[in-house]
């Protein structure tokens, strides 16, 4: 039965996009042939589609009945009207046909890797992304029936217009249905870049490149999950395609479905907004009109603002979770996002000639492989000789572009349409039997098993057909099951009452709990709470030296200590325990009154002043000077000395005292300044533990391999906490109040 | 591009993209505006905790949750009867007691008939910290406890112990593949008296 339901989940959604395409085809007077309709009507439609379902999870109304009528409606208008129809013969302009012989060897290769990704899109789904985030958000919209404000996972602020197209097929058939869905891009994919080829008279490079693109390791395990890449890449190369059409027709009624695509780009992933800048300039350059080029610009943000409008009243930043310096907010620390992008940079390769082996035969480092036939990429600068070739490595050259930012070999994919078409039309023209060598050897290179021969066991691939899983032969637990990331998310499903949060430092299947999972680095939140009981068993973090400030005694309304040191390790900041004012010894206690400011980090200001050596103000930004906290004591108050208790991982931390002047203006205080090694007498990993439960975290998700795995197990009662379970390499531990 | 437009006189679209241009830049830098927040006042302060001792006596029950990570070595078999687990030669655990006065070695372990039929008469040496406790011998088989006091100049305060025991000989299961085993363990740690 669920085997069906994902069918049937996908299915729907699928013949919707199409025929909600196809209805906007025929109305903007896009005339396309027999090989087009199919890919162009399904990812126009899907676009519609994604926007639709954007408004239904707006207005919180993402009840099953809805999304069933959405469906229906999508169906019922283009079986009223009849676009759903393909092109009669005899309406499409004639088209070169491949040789029969090449027709039957290209069929066999696709037809068995068409088997091989079905039934891997079907079986249930558990990739690392696509059981975690892309679908843990999904079903978390389909329980609260709409958008919510996730600010605990960068991932959510991501713009997810594939994703919108999960959940109908998700809260129809669950997982699979939504892979199976993927896969429907896949295939369309394919046939987008077979059908261009046709298009400009090239069939055998078209095929070609289809299946250069088709058989690609990392497209197929890609292609098959609930992933966007794929997907991504289709609609990519659909507002391409669409250029094309245009440019045959110069009918400026198809602009409006190449705006709809570019801007559907942006909401497919980031990265490919250039699609957006490639058609405008496109429409711009051919016309040396900016009317037209503005069409297309209009109509992409019909697509891409929405996303922008969400992640801005949600989360305060219009392109969050990057550019936090622009656009400061409490959810998303600039530090942090600095960390992140450097490793999407390099992935732990230290030299960055490595790619192009790494990209194409080993793909352990970068998570996928494209196949070594790509070591061969290089040809496809040969196209450059002929207009065809040109005008695919313009696109080509923007989207490459793009990769350098993060260079995980999945990221190559909305390219590879491109360079691949661009290959197979140079070795085309050169040798047409080498073409079709190359695509033999991609097949047999491809083959789970024959990769199996020459990469890491580790590297991410399709493994074997899992016929028996796909048809739930095999229990769907069981298959699961025997995944650690599935049984963590069972663990905490079992454990942990509803509503409840759990810190883990590293992720888990998401998708198959209903419990609110924070991922250590993953926001604001996570990151002061994983702070905080990180610095429970990490000695560099507690609190370790007593910067004091001495000056004679005076009434200061508002004082503030100034950073005045640079970092020499851009990870490095500047973090303050506690900042405590004292007069003749006493401290000054902290009254309502008082105001509290900082810069940066703002959000986070009280954690200096909570009285707790497991919290700390940080800068979350890289140390350097300029940067300050600030007390006004709401009156006059007699202070003769400030101090701040650091953290033992600041090395180059400076500071100054100020206070206000006569004119307002800040002036430094003349005083002496010395600093002391501290050590904290209490228990800061009880501290730390009351500080999650303050901040409504009562349950930890540790593997035995996260750092201090050891020093919850060793000391549970000095942690205040209760080990729940110890399973698959993890423990879960609830804390006491 | 620039230069092209220039020279096809398109000074008009030219200007038009870039006060359009203009125009989203600043709408979006106006997005970054007014996002700071308010001043704070102090939080409620939070209490102090006082730090308890680091670890406390503990008696390793196999069946505990989190008993594998005390785990060392030679402790290879998964749990049997939700009690116990088949041992190597010289099973041993890690623990932390906290203070190093006035504590028991505790083991609680049986002798198979199985066993001993092939091995004949066992000795188990009783070991902390790699330094040998007691030394028992043991010709019948059943269920045993030893309890030994530890010197407390053998254990560091608030430092890991290391507990082992030692069989002389192992029994080896009749079937081709099987490792040799020990005995069976059934908890292993320091008792306070």
């Amino acid at each position: 039965m669920k085997a069906l339901a994902a069918l049937a989940g996908a299915a729907l959604t699928v013949a919707s996009c199409y025929a909600l395409g196809s209805v906007m085809a025929a109305r903007l007077g896009v005339r396309l042939r027999r090989g087009e309709k199919f890919p162009l009507a399904f990812v126009l439609g899907a676009a519609l589609l994604h926007l639709a379902v954007f408004a239904i999870l707006t207005l919180k109304i993402a009840y099953k009945p809805v999304l069933w009528l959405l469906l229906a409606a999508c169906l019922a208008v283009a079986l009223r009207t009849g676009d759903w129809r393909w092109p009669a013969p005899d309406a499409a302009p004639p088209e070169t046909a491949l040789p029969r012989g090449f027709r039957y060897l290209f069929g066999v290769i696709a037809a068995a890797f068409t088997v091989l990704y079905f039934f891997n899109a079907w079986a249930p789904e558990i990739s690392p992304d696509g059981a975690s985030y892309h679908l843990g958000f999904i079903a978390r919209y389909l329980r609260v029936r709409g958008f919510e404000r996730i600010a605990t996972n960068m991932y959510a602020a991501l713009s997810e217009g594939v994703e919108m197209l999960y959940v109908p097929a998700f809260a129809i058939g669950r997982h699979s249905a939504a892979a199976l869905v993927h896969f429907a891009f896949l295939i369309a994919l394919a046939m987008l870049v077979f059908a261009y080829g046709k298009r400009i008279g090239k069939p055998l490079a078209g095929a070609a490149a289809a299946l250069l693109v088709y058989l690609s390791p990392v497209v197929g395990i890609d292609g098959t999950t609930a992933y966007v890449d794929v997907a991504t890449a289709a609609i990519v190369f659909s507002v391409f395609y669409g250029t094309q059409i245009w440019d045959e027709y110069r009918d400026n009624r198809i602009l409006i479905a190449v705006g709809l695509l570019a801007g559907y780009c942006y909401a497919a992933k980031y990265t490919v907004f250039v699609m957006v800048l490639y058609a405008a300039g496109f429409v711009l350059w051919r016309t040396r009109q900016w009317r037209p080029a503005a069409t297309v610009v209009g109509c992409s943000l019909i697509m891409a603002a929405p996303w922008a409008v969400k992640d801005w009243i949600y989360l305060h930043n219009p392109i969050a979770p990057f550019a936090n310096q622009g656009f400061p907010n409490p959810y998303f620390y600039v530090l942090v996002e600095k960390n992140w992008t450097s490793d999407l940079r390099n992935y732990g390769l230290t030299n960055l000639w490595a790619l192009p082996l790494e990209v194409t035969i080993r793909g352990l480092m970068t998570r996928g492989l494209l196949g070594p036939v790509f070591l061969a990429a290089p040809l496809a600068l040969l196209a450059l000789r002929s207009r065809d070739g040109r005008k695919l490595l313009v696109p080509f050259a923007l989207l490459f572009a793009t990769y350098f930012g993060n260079i995980g070999t999945r990221f190559l994919i909305p390219a590879l349409p491109f360079l691949a078409l661009a290959m197979a039309l140079a070795l085309e023209a050169a040798a047409p039997v080498l073409l079709v060598a190359l695509i033999v050897f991609h097949a047999a290179a491809s083959w789970p098993a024959v990769m199996l021969q020459y990469i890491n066991i580790g590297t991410w691939k399709l493994q074997f057909i899992p016929f028996r899983a796909a048809l739930r032969m095999i229990p769907e637990e069981q298959h699961l099951g025997i995944q650690w990331n599935y049984q963590w998310a069972r663990m905490v499903e079992n454990h942990v009452p509803p509503g409840k949060m759990v810190l883990t430092f590293t992720g888990l299947a998401d998708s198959y709990t209903t419990r609110d999972v924070l991922v250590s680095y993953a926001g604001a939140l996570n990151n002061d709470i994983a702070d905080a009981v990180t610095m429970g068993w990490a000695k560099e973090r507690q609190p370790a030296r007593l910067w004091i400030y001495s000056f004679p005694a005076e009434k200061h309304r508002r004082l503030r200590v100034v950073q005045t040191g640079t970092a020499s390790n851009y990870l490095e900041q500047w973090s303050i325990h506690e900042l405590r004012f004292f007069h003749e010894s006493s401290e000054l206690p902290r009254r309502p009154e008082w105001r509290l400011r900082a810069s940066p980090n703002p959000w986070g200001v009280q954690s200096a002043f909570d009285n707790s050596e497991a919290t700390r103000w940080r800068s979350w930004d890289t140390l350097r000077p300029g940067m300050w906290i600030d007390v006004d004591f709401g009156r006059d108050e007699s202070v003769d000395q400030v101090q701040v208790e650091l953290s033992g991982d600041e090395w180059d931390a400076r500071m100054r005292v100020e206070t206000t002047g006569g004119d307002g203006r800040w002036v430094p205080l003349t005083g002496r300044a010395e600093e002391r090694n501290v050590k904290f007498s209490g228990s800061i990993r009880r501290a730390a533990t009351d500080e999650a439960h303050v901040r409504g975290v009562d349950y930890f998700l540790i593997k035995d391999d996260d750092w201090g795995a050891k020093d919850y197990s060793e000391f549970p009662e000095s942690w205040g906490i209760t080990l729940l379970e110890h399973a698959y390499g993890a423990s879960l531990y609830k804390v006491n109040p | 591009v620039i230069v092209r437009l220039a020279l096809l006189k398109l000074r008009g679209v030219f200007i038009r993209v870039l006060i359009g241009t203009f125009i989203v830049v600043f709408m979006v830098v106006l997005c970054g505006c007014a996002n700071l927040p308010e001043p704070y006042a102090p939080p409620p302060q939070r209490p102090n905790f006082e730090a308890p001792a680091a670890g406390a006596a503990r008696v390793l029950e196999m069946a505990d949750a989190d008993a594998e990570i005390h785990f060392v070595r030679d402790i290879p078999g998964s749990l049997e009867s939700n009690t116990w687990r088949w041992t190597g030669k010289r099973p041993t655990i890690r623990l932390l007691p906290g203070s190093n006065r006035g504590l028991t070695y505790v083991i609680d372990f049986a002798i198979a008939g199985t066993t001993l039929e092939q091995t004949g008469p066992v000795t188990l040496s009783f070991f902390v910290n790699d330094r040998l406790l007691d030394r028992e011998r043991y010709a019948a088989a059943g269920r045993q406890r030893v309890e030994k006091p530890v010197p407390a100049e053998w254990l560091e305060p608030n430092e890991t112990v290391l507990l082992a025991a030692e069989i002389d000989k192992l029994w080896i299961p009749p079937q081709a593949d099987a490792k040799p085993l020990g005995f069976i363990l059934v908890a292993l740690g320091l008792e306070k008296k």
